[in-house]
C-alpha cells in the first residue's frame, strides 16, 4: 500500500515536471517591443500582430467609472473604443479581440476612489478608471497609475485638440497621467419668473458678469429683494458636501488663491477665505440662504426648491439642465415628475460665478473627470509579465480611441458635461449630427446603444445642445483645484467651517481662526499648506 | 497537573487556541507594527516596511492638543458609550422582566418586535432614522410635531450641540443593543426554577419584589457579562454613526466617536492614512482593555470563576 502511494506520488511529480517542460516551447515569447508612431491604426495593428504571435487571442480589461445615470459613456465609452480597435484588428486580419470584461460604474465618485484604492494593490482595480482629477495625484503618487506623458509625446496632435486647462488637470509633476474624459461648468442659474416679479431685468446680465459690473452685493441685494417681495421663499441655494469644488469659488472670484506654485504648497488665503465666510455667514443670517443647508437632501429638499422656483438664485453645475429633466424633482402640480426641456429653458437664466466685488473677476470651477490607466492593467491576460509594456500601450490607444470627438459629443449631450475636445465641442454644434444621435443612427456597438437608448430619448434635443454651446464659454473662465494629495483634507476643512458660519456657531472671524487651528493641529497638514494674508479690517459686505 | 491531563486539555482547547491566536493576537500585533510605520493608501509594497517609531502617537497626541474638535471626540466617546451602555443593560434587563411576567406567546412576539432593529440591514435602519430625525419639515419627528402644533419651525435635531447629536446616536444605538441584553437576560430568567417565584407569589410578593429579591441577584453574573460586552462593543461601534455622520444628520464633531474617528481616518476620503488610523486603534485597544479589566475588578468577576462549591 505505501509502495503504491510512494509510486503515484512520484508520477505526480514526474509528470508535473514533464508538462512544464512540453509547454516550454509554447512559453517561448515572440519579440514584445512596440514603438509608438501616432499613426492610431499602424500602432494597433503592430501590437494586434506581436499579440497573436505570442498566441493571445483575446484581451480582457475593466472600465471602473462613476457619476449620475446620465454619465454612463464614461465606461461605454472604453466599450465603444475595444469595439473599433477589433474593427480594425479584424480589417486587417489580425485574430485577437478585446473583451471589456466589467463596465463597473456607481453613483458615488468619492466611493468609486475609495474602492479603487484599496483594490488596486490587491490587483482587484480596474484597468480604466476615470474619476475627478482631484484624486490623480494621490493615485499617481502611490503608482497606482500609469505615467503616460511618454506615450501622449506620439499623439501630440490628438492631445492638442484636449483643452490645455483640462490637459494640465491630467498632470502631476510634470507629468501626464490621463486624458480628459469630461468636465463642466458651475453657473449661477437664476430663475427667470422671480427675477421678472422683483423687477430684476436680466438683459444683458451675462456681459455685466464677465465684467465684473455684477458681483456679489448685486446678488445679495436681488436676493433680499426677492425675499422682502415675498416673490421667493429664499435667496440663494447652493450646493452642499465637501465646499469642493462648488463653494471654492469664491476664494478665486474674492481673488484669492489655494496653491502657490513656487512653494508647491497649498494656501489659505485668509482675505479671500474671510470674504467668503462673510458672505455665507451674512445671506444666512438674513435668512436668504438656509442655514442648515448643508445638510439638506439633495432629492427631497435642495433640487426641488429650485426647480420649482422657491428661489431667485442657485449654484448648481451644468449637469443640473438634464439631471432637472430626467429626475423628477418638480412636485408643484402633485405628481412628481422631470422637466421639459422647454421649461428649464424658459424658467432658467444662467452665467458666470460673479465676481466678489469690484475690481475682482467672474469665475467658473471645473472639476474634469480624467481617463486613467491601472499601473497593473492587462495584468490578468496571458503572458502579463513579458508583454506588460504591450498591454500598458494597447491601454493607451483605447484610451485614445475613447476619446474619439464623436464618444466625447455624446457624452456631452447626454449629460450636460462640457466637451473636452475642441472637435467634439464643434460636432455638438451639427444638427445633422444630433438628428442622427438622436435616432441612434451612428456607428456605435449595440451594447452602447442599448444603454443610453433611454438617456437619449430623454435629452437629446436642440435645447440642450444649444445649452452647451452657450455655456461652452465659460470654461474660459474656469479655474481649477490644485492638484495636491493634501487638498481633499483642506477642502473638507473649509466645509466645516462654511458649515459652522451658515449655522451661526462662528462668526466668519472664529471661523477663519478654526480653519487655522485646525491646519496647524495636523502636522503633515501644516507641512503643506501656507497661511497667507490677514483677516481684513473695516471690510464691509454688500458694497455700493 | 499531570502528563496526560495537559495532553488532553491541549487537545481540547487547540482549536480556539489557533482562532485566538490567527484572529485577535495577529491582527493586535499587525495594528501596534503598522501604527509604527508611514503606512498610507493601502500601498503595502512601498510603507511596510517605512518605519517610523512613535511617530503617529506623537502627531496623534499633537493633534489632541491643538485640534479644536478632538474634545469633541473624546465627549462623545465618553458620553455615547456611558449613556448607551446604562440603556443597553438596563433597557435589556427591563424588557426581559416585563416579559418574565406574561404569557408567553405575546412576550415572544414583543421580544420580536425589539429584535427587529438588530436583524434590519444597518443601511435601512439608519436611512429610516435618517428620515426621522432630519432637522427640515421632510423629517418625520418634525411633520408629526408640526401637524400637532407642538412646534412652529422644524428643530434640526442631530445639529443640535451637543446634546441633539448624542441623543441621536444615542437613541439609534441603544435601540440595537437593547436587544442583545434582552436575549441573554431572557435566557437567564428561564433558567430559574419556577418554584421560586411561584413560591414568593404565594407569599404576596409583588413583580417588583420578586425582581428585585429574586430574580436579578440570580441572573448578576449575566448582568456583569453583558455589561463587559456591551462595553466593549460600544467602545468599538462606528457604522450608524458613520451613516448618521456621512448623511449630514448629526453634527460632525458630536456624532463622531474614537471608533468612527479610526475608520475615517484609515478608509476615509483623500489621503487614507492608515498608519495613524492604526495609532488611533492602539490606544482605542488600551482603553477598552483597562476599561474591560476595571469593570471586571468591580465586580468581582473572579467569584464566577470560583469552583462551585457543591452545595446549589
Amino acid at each position: 500500500m505505501r509502495a503504491a502511494a510512494l509510486w503515484l506520488v512520484a508520477l505526480v511529480i514526474f509528470g508535473v515536471i514533464a508538462s512544464g517542460c512540453i509547454g516550454g516551447e509554447e512559453a517561448k515569447t515572440s519579440s514584445a517591443e512596440v514603438q509608438l508612431t501616432g499613426d492610431i491604426t499602424k500602432d494597433l495593428v503592430e501590437i494586434g500582430k506581436v499579440l497573436e504571435q505570442n498566441g493571445v487571442k483575446e484581451v480582457k480589461f475593466s472600465a471602473w467609472g462613476s457619476g449620475d445615470p446620465n454619465s454612463v459613456m464614461r465606461v461605454y465609452g472604453i466599450v465603444e473604443a475595444a469595439r473599433r480597435i477589433n474593427k480594425i484588428w479584424a480589417d486587417n486580419g489580425i485574430n485577437v479581440k478585446i473583451v471589456v470584461t466589467e463596465t463597473h460604474y456607481v453613483a458615488s465618485f468619492q466611493d468609486a476612489y475609495k474602492e479603487y484604492l484599496s483594490k488596486q494593490p490587491l490587483g482587484q482595480a480596474g484597468d480604466f478608471f476615470v474619476n475627478s482629477y482631484a484624486f490623480l495625484p494621490t493615485l499617481a503618487d502611490e503608482g497606482y497609475i500609469l505615467d503616460i506623458t511618454e506615450y501622449a509625446k506620439t499623439y501630440q496632435s490628438v492631445v492638442d485638440d484636449f483643452y490645455p486647462s483640462l490637459i494640465e488637470a491630467s498632470k502631476y509633476n510634470g507629468k501626464l497621467y490621463g486624458l480628459p474624459q469630461d468636465t463642466e461648468a458651475r453657473p449661477l442659474y437664476i430663475r427667470k419668473d422671480v427675477a421678472q416679479r422683483i423687477g430684476f431685468d436680466l438683459s444683458g446680465l451675462d456681459e455685466k458678469v464677465k465684467n465684473g459690473e455684477f458681483t456679489w452685493s448685486d446678488v445679495y441685494y436681488w436676493a433680499k429683494k426677492a425675499k422682502e417681495e415675498g416673490a421667493a421663499e429664499w435667496g440663494l441655494i447652493h450646493r452642499k458636501g465637501s465646499a469642493h469644488p462648488d463653494l471654492i469659488q469664491f476664494i478665486f472670484a474674492f481673488g484669492g488663491k489655494l496653491y502657490d506654485p513656487n512653494t508647491g504648497k497649498l494656501v489659505v488665503d485668509v482675505p479671500a477665505v474671510y470674504k467668503w465666510l462673510y458672505v455665507e455667514w451674512k445671506f444666512a443670517r438674513d435668512g436668504l440662504l438656509p442655514e442648515d443647508i448643508m445638510s439638506w437632501d439633495w432629492a427631497k429638499q435642495i433640487h426641488p426648491a429650485v426647480v420649482e422656483g422657491r428661489t431667485l438664485f442657485d449654484i448648481g453645475g451644468t449637469w443640473y439642465w438634464t439631471e432637472w429633466q430626467t429626475k423628477q424633482y418638480y412636485a408643484k402640480g402633485g405628481t412628481p415628475r422631470g422637466l421639459k426641456p422647454e421649461e428649464v429653458r424658459d424658467w432658467f437664466y444662467y452665467t458666470l460665478f460673479p465676481a466678489g466685488e469690484k475690481g475682482d473677476k467672474p469665475v467658473t470651477l471645473s472639476q474634469p473627470f480624467v481617463w486613467m490607466i491601472n499601473s497593473k492593467a492587462g495584468q490578468l491576460n496571458p503572458k502579463y509579465d513579458e508583454l506588460k509594456d504591450v498591454y500598458h500601450k494597447l491601454a493607451f490607444l483605447m484610451l485614445i480611441k475613447a476619446s474619439d470627438p464623436d464618444i466625447n459629443a455624446i457624452h456631452s449631450v447626454i449629460s450636460a458635461h462640457l466637451p473636452v475636445r475642441k472637435e467634439a465641442a464643434k460636432l455638438i454644434k451639427d444638427e445633422k449630427w444630433l438628428n442622427d444621435l438622436k435616432a441612434l443612427n451612428l456607428d456605435l456597438s449595440d451594447e452602447v446603444k442599448s444603454n443610453i437608448r433611454d438617456i437619449v430619448q430623454a435629452t437629446v434635443n436642440p435645447i440642450n445642445a444649444q445649452f452647451l454651446a452657450d455655456v461652452s464659454y465659460m470654461l474660459e473662465y474656469t479655474h481649477l483645484a490644485p492638484a495636491h494629495p493634501k487638498y481633499p483634507a483642506l477642502a473638507d476643512i473649509f466645509k466645516e467651517a462654511v458649515d459652522k458660519v451658515l449655522r451661526g456657531e462662528m462668526t466668519p472671524e472664529e471661523a477663519v481662526n478654526y480653519i487655522i487651528q485646525k491646519v496647524q493641529a495636523d502636522p503633515e497638514l501644516a507641512q503643506n499648506v501656507e497661511i497667507q494674508g490677514e483677516i481684513p479690517k473695516d471690510w464691509k459686505f454688500p458694497q455700493g | 497537573m499531570t502528563k496526560g491531563k495537559l495532553r488532553d486539555l491541549s487537545f481540547f482547547l487547540s482549536p480556539m487556541v489557533l482562532m485566538v491566536f490567527l484572529f485577535y493576537l495577529v491582527p493586535l500585533v499587525m495594528t501596534i507594527y503598522i501604527s509604527m510605520t508611514r503606512m498610507r493608501n493601502w500601498n503595502v509594497d512601498r510603507y511596510l516596511t517605512e518605519f517610523v517609531g512613535l511617530y503617529n502617537y506623537e502627531r496623534l497626541f499633537h493633534m489632541f492638543q491643538h485640534d479644536p474638535t478632538f474634545k469633541a471626540v473624546v465627549m462623545t466617546t465618553l458620553v455615547f458609550v456611558g449613556i448607551t451602555l446604562v440603556i443597553n443593560v438596563f433597557g435589556g434587563l427591563a424588557l426581559a422582566l416585563a416579559t418574565f411576567f406574561i404569557n408567553e406567546r405575546p412576550a415572544s412576539s414583543y421580544r420580536l418586535l425589539w429584535l427587529l432593529p438588530r436583524m434590519s440591514p444597518i443601511a435601512v435602519y439608519s436611512l429610516v432614522w435618517y428620515y426621522f430625525f432630519h432637522g427640515s419639515e421632510i423629517g418625520t419627528l418634525n411633520s408629526i410635531l408640526m401637524s400637532l402644533g407642538l412646534i412652529s419651525e422644524p428643530i434640526p435635531w442631530g445639529q443640535v450641540t451637543p446634546w441633539g447629536a448624542w441623543s441621536v446616536i444615542i437613541f439609534v444605538n441603544g435601540l440595537v443593543g437593547v436587544s442583545f441584553g434582552m436575549i441573554v437576560f431572557t435566557s437567564a430568567l428561564n433558567q430559574i426554577p419556577k418554584e421560586l417565584v411561584i413560591a414568593a407569589r404565594v407569599d404576596g410578593a409583588s413583580s417588583w419584589q420578586i425582581s428585585r429579591r429574586i430574580l436579578i441577584p440570580m441572573i448578576k453574573w449575566h448582568l456583569l457579562y453583558v455589561l463587559t460586552w456591551q462595553f466593549l462593543s460600544l467602545l468599538t461601534t462606528y457604522p450608524h454613526l458613520f451613516l448618521l455622520v456621512q448623511w449630514d444628520l448629526v453634527n460632525r464633531d458630536y456624532g463622531t466617536t474614537l471608533a468612527l474617528y479610526v475608520f475615517n481616518t484609515a478608509f476615509g476620503m483623500g489621503e487614507q492614512d492608515q498608519g495613524l488610523a492604526a495609532a488611533a486603534a492602539v490606544i482605542l485597544s488600551i482603553i477598552g482593555i483597562l476599561g474591560g479589566f476595571v469593570t471586571l475588578k468591580v465586580l468581582k468577576f473572579e467569584k464566577m470563576m470560583k469552583k462551585p462549591r457543591g452545595d446549589f
